[in-house]
């Protein structure tokens, strides 16, 4: 694998679809003893700010996304590629959004490369689907046998405070970490407004926001600290952390799309000293 | 003896709860379920057991069957390595997951102990997964691809059943009426899991995969998922 020309994905131009097409390619490594970006290109409205330093060593960056919307027919792809040593933390400034649709499908891409010894955590605010959309999101992460990966995924469906229920649309999701040809862990939410998973207790129970933060690494002590990071209230949401062969595995499901991502980071916060060795420095924009 | 016939026995074989793998040790989360409160009646474990047979198995593990069936029928070890790797990458907690390879492990010595070949590698395999070890002894005994998946799922429907009425004041006579009830979705529900494509394989259902990770924590269990 060669960390910083991604090709497991296709480029935008294949897909014959109208609609705004935004690519960003980013490619991470050690230079000079510092994660520094070493590739970048970009098409269309997503960028990057330069990266900074908060912590040392670990390069933080802000993926941005002017327009704020996804609307039908959008395709949205990132590429970021980590290479060995390098020591990357990606996260963005606001919540992506997805509008309703009348039929066409928005879609985002997110294809992550880590090299041995690279590590990457991937923190990105939520992803609000609004009533009526139609959306696909698919986040790959390939990993070489070292190397290291933490991530969320946090969404929230419809907009309560407005009004927009989710009576509506649906929510196709995929997120996966590959070793090569072998999956270590494969998620696949698919969300539609009017099936059984919307209200069924095995399924979402009618809550509106479901998050899933993911670590490799197996490590009992980074389980227990995750477990006892987090407080809640089990008449209003539920939090629950387990391991299973390859991934650290911290879920959460409740109604408000602010707590889930300060459930979740709380949970990085405390499994990060563990398995990262790094005391958690969760990024300024966070508290804005 | 007509072979269909044979293969009928065979499925009943495999199928059936004296088979001696320790399936009733395993609730699927519908232990933490009870102790949440979300399933406390015949209609509420009704509910849960039906979403759980019709709508999360069709999207999982039946059309990860289909594949393995082809698989061993086609001598491909290493697509059934594969495909038993992406069961277990799909799994959404250390209970389902040691569940899987547990009772996947655990019929692969009975087959073992039959003579399947290939069952005995899968004793003590860390991919082994129960749907690996059932195509198996389809394909082995000439049981049909269709038959496997509604046996299959009839299994997973008996199981639960059987764990619901330890966890909850039902009958017999109610539990029954329950398994008819989930029974009669059964065959849309397998050609349903049988028409998904791989790509198109996995789902996320948050309840059962909280409440199965609640469970390890859980004060006092009978069951071991």
């Amino acid at each position: 694998m060669n960390a910083l020309s991604p090709a497991s994905t296709r480029g935008v131009a294949e897909l014959a679809q109208p609609g705004w097409a935004a690519e960003l390619e980013l490619g991470f490594a050690v230079v000079a003893g510092r994660t520094a970006l070493v590739h970048r290109l970009h098409r269309g409205p997503l960028s990057v700010q330069r990266p900074f330093y908060p912590e040392g060593g670990v390069a933080h960056v802000y993926l941005l996304h002017p327009p704020g919307g996804v609307v039908a027919g959008d395709l949205l792809s990132v590429q970021i590629s980590v290479a060995t040593g390098a020591q990357v933390l990606v996260t963005t400034p606001a919540a992506t959004k997805f509008y309703r649709s009348q039929g066409r499908v928005a879609e985002q891409r997110q294809l992550l490369c880590v090299q041995e010894g690279g590590c990457l955590e991937y923190l990105p605010q939520e992803t609000i689907v609004y009533g009526a959309a139609q959306v696909k999101t698919r986040t790959r992460v390939e990993l070489e046998p070292g190397a290291s990966f933490c991530g969320w995924d946090i969404v929230c469906l419809g907009r309560a405070a407005s009004g927009d229920h989710f009576t509506a649309g649906e929510l196709d999701q995929a997120f996966e970490l590959w070793q090569g040809s072998r999956p270590l862990w494969i998620e696949r939410a698919r969300f539609a407004a009017t099936a059984a998973v919307r209200n069924a207790a095995w399924g979402l129970g009618g809550r509106r926001v479901s998050g899933t933060f993911v670590c490799t690494g197996l490590s009992p002590v980074a389980v227990a600290a995750a477990r006892a990071a987090v407080d809640y209230d089990p008449a209003k949401e539920l939090f629950a952390v387990t391991q299973t062969r390859s991934v650290i595995l911290c879920r959460y499901l409740g109604d408000n799309t602010e707590r889930a991502r300060q459930v979740l980071a709380a949970a990085w916060a405390a499994v990060r000293p563990v398995l990262f060795g790094r005391p958690a420095s969760p990024p300024r924009i966070w508290l804005t | 003896m007509d072979q269909p016939d044979l293969a009928l026995l065979r499925l009943l074989q495999i199928a059936s709860p004296a088979l001696p793998i320790g399936a009733f040790a395993y609730s699927q989360g519908l232990e933490q379920a009870v102790l949440l409160r979300w399933v406390e009646d015949e209609p509420s474990a009704s509910e849960w057991i039906e979403g759980v047979i019709t709508e999360i198995l069709p999207r999982l593990d039946l059309p990860v069957l289909a594949e393995l069936y082809a698989a061993w029928a086609a001598g491909d070890l290493e697509r059934v390595r594969f495909l038993s790797q992406f069961l277990h990458a799909c799994r959404e907690s250390a209970e389902l997951a040691a569940e899987d390879r547990h009772l996947g492990a655990a019929l692969a010595r009975v087959l073992g102990g039959l003579g399947v070949p290939h069952a005995q590698a899968f004793i003590a395999d860390a991919d082994a997964t129960f749907a690996t070890s059932f195509s198996l002894a389809a394909v082995h005994f000439q049981v049909p691809l269709r038959s496997a998946a509604l046996g299959f799922s009839f299994s997973w429907l008996e199981q639960q059943v059987a764990a619901a009425t330890r966890l909850l004041p039902i009958g017999h006579i109610a539990a029954q009426r329950l398994l008819s009830r989930v029974l009669q979705r059964l065959p849309e529900a397998v050609t349903r899991g049988l028409d998904l494509t791989l790509v198109d394989a996995g789902f996320l259902a948050p309840g059962l995969a909280l409440a199965s990770a609640l469970h390890e924590t859980a004060y006092s269990r009978l069951f071991r998922s």
